[in-house]
């Protein structure tokens, strides 16, 4: 993409500038991370109704409702279950599957619906950005965040299975869950701020996402043990690596230690994440920022 | 053209300054959609070709002035008006606006189908920038100006257009901008609600710092504007008195009506002034 544009030396402090400059003079790539940060942290409000907006939506055409957010989860892992533990007979191996899958569901959902609907979430508000000023980045922001929330109503099913049916796995290492979420909301922002503005130039992406998810969420340990892997790639280093340096390998390991093994997570692995994540954000957010003259004339 | 300031001004202060105001649209960057569309066109090696929606538009407005932006369409209007908004950056020049700016380019578009209409209140606020609680203290307003009844708390899908335009311009109109940038919002509604707008608009034409305002609507530039723009073909073609820069747009409209005429475009007898000019709209 080559957003050829100029970018706005608008200086947004209060939630409306009372007044700005705009010229066709390109700030620095600092100037434009810090502006972009800025924008975020002042536009709090916006992003709080994006998100409750979202989840309002989410479960307003339905019987059900806001159950779904517990039944998705479950149906899901029951899908799982049944075509891996009961067809393919590989659930055996591990034992209590059902928890073992669900470790990885949670999360996972969360991840897919906010890079699935972070793809769209500029393009789809394309008549608002020809109309009104406002920081672009809220809309990743705000599809990201919305995941948390349902993420977090996620944890209910999971922990009221843990207690009827696992009580054995049950531990104190629970608490440390919104640790490793934290990580994951850090890496997830980043990869929904980079898809989300390159759709508005390339339509394809919004297709690619939706099977490079697919193929990311088979080709990490979610649904078998991360020692499977090692296994198989014994003779091959290359692949072995791969499967190292992939972060839901780090995530889906984290969270299974907590939640499935009661356990202390892999710490260094984590801080690893977190700080590729955040030099992550920051790269994406510059770009972003670069990109962002451009949206409304291309949309 | 240079633009000549020939009326007398409101006050001395400055709201907006445009200096060599230029908007380029790159086709190459606006047609393609896909990654094979570009693949395409790097191979075929066609021209990056640029287009200039609006170019070299310098002006000033001065506080309290209501400016009125006419023009034939694709002209560059709304492109103007998207530039004082934010909107759009410009690629050339610089826009310097004084207070705070509510831009009421296109009326109900971009509510959020799924939400109701106070959400959707909520939430157009909340992209506005408003503080939130101005937003709750002028809800009850809003909703009741934009008569809605008891649908405001039904999904927006299921409004009828009257409807959505009555509520976007409730809403638009609710802030209290210094600045107030208007795009042909004159001919929304039915009679009744076009009337009501107008007095509003009026009332704001009073109350705000300045007015931008494109329009078809003659009249209402020769009545209630104290200055005027013709955009033609993305340049300023004359800043001036409302009564000299319709004037000049009349001629100009005859002119190119004529011309249009003698090359055998086919055209009917019966089409108004504003019709003409080319494709594109800002």
């Amino acid at each position: 993409m080559h957003p050829r544009a100029t970018l706005p030396a608008v200086t947004a402090t209060s939630e409306a500038p009372a007044s700005f400059r705009s010229s066709s003079v390109r700030p620095g790539a600092l100037s434009l991370v810090q502006g972009g940060i800025r924008e975020v942290l002042s536009r709090r409000r916006l992003i709080a109704y994006l998100v409750r907006a979202d989840l309002r939506k989410s479960g307003s055409d339905t019987l059900l409702g806001n159950l779904w957010w517990f039944m998705d989860p479950l149906l899901q892992m029951l899908v799982y279950v049944i075509f891996v533990g009961i067809i393919l007979q590989r659930g055996g191996a591990i034992e209590d599957y059902p928890l073992f899958v669900l470790c990885a569901i949670l999360p996972w959902k969360w991840f897919q619906s906010a890079v699935g609907d972070g793809v769209s979430s500029i393009v789809s508000r394309e008549r608002l950005i020809k109309q009104i000023f406002f920081p672009k980045l809220v809309l990743p922001v705000s599809t990201t965040m919305a995941g948390v929330v349902s993420f977090a109503f996620g944890l209910v099913p999971l922990l009221a299975i843990t207690l009827i049916f696992y009580r054995g796995h049950l531990s104190a290492w629970f608490l440390l869950i919104p640790l490793v979420a934290v990580v994951q909301l850090v890496f997830s922002l980043g990869v929904v701020i980079l898809v989300s503005a390159a759709n508005v130039f390339y339509r394809d992406v919004g297709n690619l996402t939706r099977h490079l998810l697919r193929m990311w969420f088979y080709l990490s340990p979610a649904l078998y043990p991360a020692e499977l892997v090692k296994e198989i790639a014994k003779d091959n280093p290359i692949i072995a690596d791969l499967f190292a340096l992939n972060p839901w390998t780090v995530l889906f390991g984290a969270y299974r230690d907590l939640i499935f093994y009661g356990r202390a997570p892999h710490w260094t692995g984590l801080a690893i994440l977190l700080a590729v994540s955040v030099v992550m954000v920051l790269i994406a957010v510059y770009l972003f920022k670069r990109a962002e003259p451009s949206f409304a004339k291309v949309l | 053209m240079a633009a000549d300031r020939v009326t007398v001004p409101a006050s001395d202060r400055v709201v907006i300054r445009a200096e060599r105001l230029g908007v380029r649209y790159s086709l190459h960057l606006t047609r393609k959609q896909t990654i094979r569309d570009s693949i395409v066109h790097r191979v075929r090696r066609v021209g990056d070709p640029d287009f200039w929606a609006l170019r070299d538009a310098s002006f000033t407005v001065l506080q309290g002035e209501s400016v009125g932006v006419i023009g034939p369409n694709g002209a560059g209007k709304s492109t103007l008006l998207q530039v004082l908004a934010g909107i759009l950056v410009p690629s050339e020049g610089v826009v310097e606006v004084d207070g705070h700016i509510s831009s009421l380019l296109t009326l109900g578009v971009g509510f959020d189908e799924d939400l109701s209409g106070v959400d959707n209140i909520r939430l157009a606020g909340a992209f506005m920038g408003i503080d939130h609680r101005v937003v709750e203290e002028r809800l009850p307003g809003i909703i009741e100006y934009a008569e809605i009844g008891q649908f405001i708390d039904a999904p927006i899908k299921t409004y009828s257009a009257g409807m959505r335009a009555r509520l976007g311009f409730s809403i638009a109109t609710s802030v209290e901008p210094d600045i107030l940038l208007l795009d042909e919002v004159l001919a929304t509604g039915d009679a009744a609600f076009r009337e009501k707008s107008k007095a509003r608009v009026l009332e704001l034409v009073r109350e705000a710092k300045a007015i931008v305002l494109v329009t078809h609507d003659m009249n209402w530039v020769t009545e209630y504007c104290n200055r005027a723009i013709l955009i033609e073909k993305g340049r300023i073609a004359h800043f001036g008195s409302p009564d000299e820069v319709v004037e000049l747009h009349k001629e100009h409209m005859a002119e190119r009506r004529a011309e249009a005429k003698e090359k055998g475009v086919l055209r009917l007898r019966t089409r108004t002034p504003g019709s003409g000019g080319r494709r594109r709209k800002g």
